[in-house]
């Protein structure tokens, strides 16, 4: 039984948590286990009668005194009643019986009165223990409100977390049912005890706990009934705190200032009680001019909103106040020059007519959101007429009407009379232009309300299905078109800013739908103003192409993109649209000669071309059944069909005649397949932006194989599907939303990839239409559409074989050998975009991969193109390899075979005296090979390192070797992750030091002779400067010598090479200069007889070097970069000399190197 | 010498848009919304052609490349005026039409001839010499050291062009006022918008 008081001394003696908690638990358990007799019970409160006695006998004076023994016993008593509220949170909710629990209420209590020191924060925890014990009564609750009310003004003076304490202590009692019922039975319709709870916290500044107060408060206004006085006195305190701001604290504490505005915001928003106070109050604050800034009036504007949107019973909690809150509102849109606040004000202004409609269950009286739209009209009226106010006013007015369905139909005819009127008589362009904006806004609204008709009241709907539409369809003449009329024919800025509204707005008004009585919408204006407005869209549109350039060359361009966007808008809805703007688009492209164009012309088309794909393919359409719609059955690639259709009828559209000009006659056909494959861009766009990347990814899965199924299809379907001759029940069945729009569009588009490689195949065997720059073109679309599929996609469709067949049906071993080299391009195109997964089948022993690597047909000739189209489809195949068990390559034999013949032909040739031109070619597919292993990390290329070695040291290849290394580490789009690339993530740092690394110690002068250091000097510059700084860091020091010994005994190196050494030591001077400093000398001879060197090349010769002109320029951003590295000590000894250098580099003979010059010259003029 | 009231308290200023610049003259490229791939669809291919147009457009960007008057209206252009927060291009001081260059013949390196005349806001502009010899620290501070510079105000610009274009030719003066250190100061703070 002693046990308690050993406890409690135990508890007051030690300052560690987890002890206490303990101990506090022990004591729970004891209790517990006597099944919370009186006797234990007794015992267990008495255990802290020591401190308790003591604090009972010392006097007052000595408490307040507060010296040392007082403190001390303040300390140890709070932690003694620490102990029973420690142990009241361990024990069991249940054990306690009520008559125990009043006992405790009572003692705890108790505290309140007497000891202000110790007992709050122990008592307050332990009174909301007890408030959660099940045999707690509601009438317990109510002493303890009024228990902790006597803290009186002491109140303040506890700290923070006590406080918090007290608070949830409020917060629990308030908010529970029982006890808020006990509350209002005691104390009626007075709730008495509120004012005092608001006396005691009248004077919170902690955010915490305002938080929290401000919550007690919500709830008090809310779920209790005070009587006036008291809501009033309730209404003070959080009044009082409007508008509140936050200091910014050092010590962040988790609450934002928008936390306290919103919480106040609620307080205000609680109950429609207190709205005769709120929105008087609120009012006054705004009505204060310019003393109340712009964030306090958002403040407002949002808690008006708040308050009209919560408050129930709109007839006597906001009717009342409409006819003030409007007053003062008008006039932050009237003369209001901040957007923001605008933008509060009109939500404020919908807020209200929403309200007054009704919810989407009930309906108001509908004199009451006409009273209040009369109001805001009658207001507004005069300035609409007035070009200072028109905008402002029309804002304000079109916000009313257009907030809900009833207020739109009510009030809209009268509103489009008002603007008609306005019209007739316009007082300057820029009124016509604010009249246009706000019926264009009018229409926008009104489909927004269209569309969201069934998320209101059902009534909404009828209504919208009685509406008349006569006024609206008639806009477009009385309006639109005569205001086009009469502007068009001038240029001007102002006229231009009209015409933009007008065809902004046309397009609003052909997107328009109207409810018919079965529910369904149709568009709104008849068949024929639809043709009407988009006829005039596509003039302008096709002008560029039917107008000479002189008849054209007022022509604003921002006009025109602005007639491709409302063509846009006009066709999604109504879709013939679209397919007279190809009509016509294709019958002027037709009527013309490409194949001797002028550059006009051809600026026209390319800029007609891409506009028919931006308008068909970057927006899906949308259905619209019956009305004007067309009969054709729907489909959200109805669009794109018909514009891929139109490029491939167009194509090719120079005519494969005689080649005058072969370069404008490749143009146009350029663009027209660059403008297919930018449609096929948008269209990716517009189903990413419809669907999220993530559900589309699920959609570009298929087993079947698609390309088998196009054998059985003829080569013009997709003409045919355009023209109806054909169909396909998978096209047609796609309903507005479906994603499976995409996987049909992949599907189309890889149609389209296969008619173009078959014709491409075709062509350049005769050589007729297809350039390399075209061919290019559909290897880009080719590798942008296969990337896009799936890689089980990709095999079932078994497009690794198409690389070498282009889609002719044939088998790839019996294809790959006989390409020409042009045609390598369309093989890279599929190869590009395939998974490795995808490709296995490629890698069999002997099979096509090892063929095209190993043994690549001989060369006609050594065009640089033909060899970086060859390796990079190498580099691809080398890089996607995968070999090993349930592969076509089990013993992963290919990829070590085709290493090892590469490494024997290098080794035959650094022995041999082959031919360089030869071997260059032979290299650049090696190096490519490499490259494409050594990011995979391939182990196999360890065996090169020996053999890379040798071939540098021959005096012979060795050269072109060295030069070419950089080519491993070379950073490559086709080492992109969207191109399905086996990149490892450190493959560069292990490249580096499994290859470049045991090069350093050759590159040092030895027996090896000079000519050999130097290349394998150049050989690990090459692939140093396609590394990251981190990659090298290590050896920075060896590799300063080395660039030092480059630098100065250049020899006949190459301008690529230097460019290579200087680019390194910008990277260094960059990262770690101080390596640098004992070398600046040398240094800075060095890159200065590089510049000098370079410039008596370049004006030795008249053609531009380009590599001579980037060692230029990097030597003098090297310089540059120089004088803000070091300290002036260690440069002003080469100050003279560089001045006189860089001065007469300004006026080198290229701009950038001028500039660089300029930059070099400014930093070295700054040391003196 | 940023005074209470500037000479001309409300001059012209021209939009940055409207200043004549290098790329208005060769961007061809396209803006419209339907332009947005135009890099990745109309690109040239990846490898280089000589006998294509690029090789052609790589030629006429070398011709292009000498030291023109659009280089030094660039470089001058961009200096700030002592009293307004703007620069001289925008305030129109300084005018494409009004720089001469006479580029050395033949020899790269011989002597070739910078003439600037200055167009001041107001023809009473107490400012003229220091905005004229800001120019001209510019200038020397940029070119190399085969251009001789001339700064003069325009004629009838400046209600006494001829003493201001008196001083701006004198090397001794000029010199003499970089040596005192608050026009020292106000050049340097002139020049500071400088880029390259």
């Amino acid at each position: 039984m002693a046990n308690f008081k050993d406890w409690a001394l135990q508890y007051v003696l030690t300052d560690e948590e987890p002890l206490q908690l303990e101990i506090a638990k022990k004591a729970a358990k004891e209790i517990e286990a006597s099944n919370a007799n009186r006797a234990t019970v007794g015992n267990w409160a008495a255990s802290v009668q020591p401190w308790m006695s003591r604090a009972q006998a010392g006097d007052d004076d000595q408490m307040e005194d507060g010296d040392d023994g007082g403190s001390g016993d303040i300390i140890a008593r709070a932690k003694a009643l620490g102990f029973l509220a420690g142990t009241l949170e361990a024990l069991d909710k249940n054990i306690l019986r009520a008559d125990q629990i009043v006992f405790l209420v009572g003692f705890f209590g108790a505290m309140f009165s007497y000891d202000h020191k110790a007992g709050i924060t122990a008592s307050t925890k332990a009174l909301r223990q007890l408030f959660g014990m099940k045999g707690f009564k509601p009438d317990m609750g109510v002493k303890m409100l009024e228990d902790v009310c006597k803290l009186k003004e002491d109140f303040r003076l506890q700290s923070v977390a006590t406080r918090l304490e007290i608070y949830e202590l409020f917060r629990s009692l308030i908010q529970d049912p029982a006890v808020s019922s006990e509350l209002q039975h005691k104390h009626g319709s007075s709730c008495g005890f509120i004012v005092d709870l608001l006396q005691l916290c009248q004077h919170e500044r902690d955010p915490r706990n305002l938080m929290l107060w401000f919550k007690i408060l919500a709830i008090l206004v809310a779920d209790y009934s005070p009587s006036t006085e008291v809501a009033d006195e309730l209404f003070k305190t959080f009044s009082a705190y409007f508008p509140i701001s936050l200091k910014s604290s050092s010590t962040p504490i988790g609450i934002t200032a928008d936390d306290l505005k919103e919480a106040v915001r609620s307080c205000f928003a609680a109950h429609q009680r207190v709205a005769p106070f709120a929105f008087p109050f609120l009012m006054q604050k705004l009505d204060q001019g310019d003393a109340v800034t712009v964030a306090v009036k958002l403040d407002i504007m949002r808690t008006i909103k708040a308050c009209v949107e919560r408050y129930e019973h709109p007839q006597a909690s906001l009717v009342p106040y409409i006819e003030k809150i409007w007053g003062s509102l008008k006039y932050e849109v009237r003369n209001g020059e901040v957007k923001e606040t605008i933008d509060a004000t009109l939500d404020v202004l919908r807020a209200i007519a929403k309200k007054l409609d009704g919810s989407k269950t009930q309906k108001l009286d509908v004199a009451l959101l006409k009273s209040y739209i009369d109001t805001v009209f009658k207001d507004c009226r005069e300035d609409l007429a007035n070009p200072t106010y028109t905008k402002q006013a029309g804002l304000l007015v079109m916000t009313v009407i257009t907030a809900n369905v009833r207020g739109y139909v009510l009030e809209s005819a009268a509103l489009l009379d008002c603007l008609r009127q306005n019209f007739r008589q316009p007082k300057s362009p820029s009124h016509t232009k604010d009249l246009l904006l706000i019926l264009n806004s009018t229409l926008k609204a009104r489909s927004g309300l269209v569309k969201n008709r069934s998320q209101g009241h059902l009534e909404d709907v009828e209504q919208l299905k009685t509406e008349p539409t006569a006024p609206l369809d008639a806009l477009s003449h009385d309006i639109y078109l005569s205001t086009w009329a009469a502007k068009s024919s001038e240029s001007s800025k102002e006229n231009t800013d009209v015409l933009k509204q007008v065809l902004q707005g046309l397009a609003l008004l052909v997107s328009q739908q109207t409810v018919q009585l079965d529910g369904e919408t149709a568009l709104l204006c008849s068949e024929k103003t639809c043709a009407e407005i988009c006829t005039l869209l596509i003039q302008i549109l096709v002008k560029g192409l039917t107008l000479s350039s002189n008849d054209n060359a007022a022509n604003d361009a921002s006009l025109e993109e602005e007639a491709q966007l409302a063509l846009r808008t006009a066709s999604s809805s109504y879709t013939p649209a679209y397919e007279e703007f190809a009509r016509r688009a294709k019958a002027e492209i037709q009527k013309r000669d490409w194949a001797n164009a002028s550059s006009y012309s051809l600026d026209a088309l390319r800029d007609l071309l891409f506009r028919l794909a931006f308008v068909g393919c970057s927006e899906l359409p949308h259905k619209v059944v019956g009305g004007s719609a067309p009969s054709r059955s729907f489909s959200p690639l109805q669009h794109f069909i018909t514009f891929t259709a139109t490029l491939l009828e167009l194509f090719p559209v120079a005519g494969s005649g005689s080649p005058a000009e072969p370069h404008e006659r490749s143009l146009a056909d350029s663009y027209v397949i660059g403008a297919l494959h930018a449609g096929l861009l948008f269209f990716r766009d517009a189903c990413i932006a419809k669907h999220s990347t993530d559900t589309l990814v699920s959609f570009s899965r298929d087993d079947t194989n698609w390309v088998q199924e196009f054998e059985n299809l003829p080569d013009n379907w997709v003409q045919q599907l355009k023209s109806g001759e054909a169909s396909d029940l998978r096209l047609t069945s796609i309903g507005e939303d479906d994603p499976e729009a995409y996987r049909q569009f992949l599907r189309l588009s890889l149609f389209i990839v296969r008619c173009l490689y078959r014709l491409a195949a075709a062509g350049t065997e005769s050589q007729g239409v297809w350039s390399g720059r075209l061919l290019a073109q559909v290897a880009n679309i080719a590798a942008s559409i296969i990337r896009s599929l799936d890689e089980k996609l990709q095999t079932s469709c078994n497009l690794a074989n198409e690389a070498f067949t282009f889609f002719s049906g044939g088998s790839a071993a019996s294809s790959g050998q006989n390409a020409s080299p042009f045609a390598e391009l369309l093989t890279r195109g599929v190869l590009e975009g395939l998974w490795p997964g995808a490709m296995v089948e490629l890698y069999n022993p002997g099979g096509v991969a090892e063929t095209v690597m190993c043994h690549p047909p001989q060369l006609e000739s050594h065009h640089l193109h033909q060899r970086e189209i060859r390796a990079s489809v190498a580099l691809i195949l080398a890089n996607k390899y995968k070999g090993g068990a349930s592969t076509a390559d089990p013993e992963s034999q290919t990829m070590k075979q085709v290493l090892c013949t590469w490494s024997d032909e290098l080794k035959a040739s650094a022995a041999s005296d082959v031919d360089l031109g030869a071997f260059e070619s032979l290299n650049m597919i090696a190096m490519h090979i490499f490259a494409g292993a050594v990011a995979r990390q391939d182990k196999n290329v360890l065996d090169l390192v020996p053999v890379l070695k040798a071939a540098i040291a021959s005096d012979h290849v060795g050269e072109v070797v060295s030069r070419s290394l950089g080519v491993l580490v070379k950073d490559s789009e086709l080492h992109s992750a969207e191109n399905h690339a086996v990149v490892r993530r450190f493959y560069k740092q292990w490249a580096y030091s499994q290859i470049a690394k045991p090069l350093y110690p050759l590159a040092l002068p030895s027996e090896n002779g000079p000519a050999a250091a130097a290349r394998y000097r150049a050989a690990i510059l090459s692939m140093v400067s396609n590394c990251a700084f981190n990659v090298y860091e290590a050896d920075v020091e060896t590799l300063i010598r080395l660039l030092i010994t480059t630098l100065t005994d250049r020899g006949n190196i190459s301008g690529q090479q230097l460019a290579a050494a200087l680019e390194v030591l910008v990277e260094i001077l960059a990262n770690e200069p101080d390596a640098l400093k004992s070398h600046l000398k040398a240094i800075i001879g060095g890159t200065v007889g590089v510049y000098e060197e370079s410039l008596s090349k370049a004006q030795s010769s008249t053609k531009k070097d380009p590599s001579e002109t980037s060692a230029r320029k990097l030597v003098l951003q090297a310089l540059a970069a120089i004088p803000k590295k070091f300290e002036e000590r260690y440069l002003l000894s080469h100050s003279p000399r560089l001045q006189r250098v860089l001065a007469l580099a300004c006026g080198d003979a290229v701009r950038e190197v001028r500039q660089a010059a300029r930059l070099a010259r400014g930093s070295w003029a700054k040391v003196k | 010498m940023q005074r209470d009231t500037p000479d001309n308290a409300n001059p012209t200023i021209l939009n940055v848009s409207q200043l004549p610049s290098r790329a208005q003259k060769r961007s061809t490229a396209r803006v419209g919304s339907d332009s947005k791939y135009d890099s990745v669809v109309l690109s040239s291919p990846y490898w280089s052609d000589a006998s294509s147009d690029d090789g052609q457009e790589a030629r006429e960007e070398a011709a292009d490349d000498a030291l023109d008057e659009q280089e030094i209206y660039d470089l001058i252009s961009t200096v700030s005026d002592p009293e307004h927060p703007h620069t001289l291009g925008e305030l129109n001081v300084v005018r494409l039409p009004d720089i001469h260059l006479t580029p050395p013949r033949d020899n790269p390196r011989g002597l070739a001839n910078v003439l600037v005349e200055l167009t001041p806001t107001i023809n009473h502009c107490s400012l003229a010499t220091v905005i004229g010899l800001a120019v001209r620290v510019r200038l020397e501070q940029a070119l190399p050291p085969n251009y001789r510079i001339d700064i003069r105000m325009k004629e009838g610009s400046h209600a006494q062009d001829d003493q201001v274009n008196k001083q701006l030719a004198d090397k001794e003066r000029v010199a003499a006022a970089l040596e005192n250190d608050t026009l020292g100061g106000v050049v340097d703070n002139m020049l500071k918008t400088c880029v390259l």
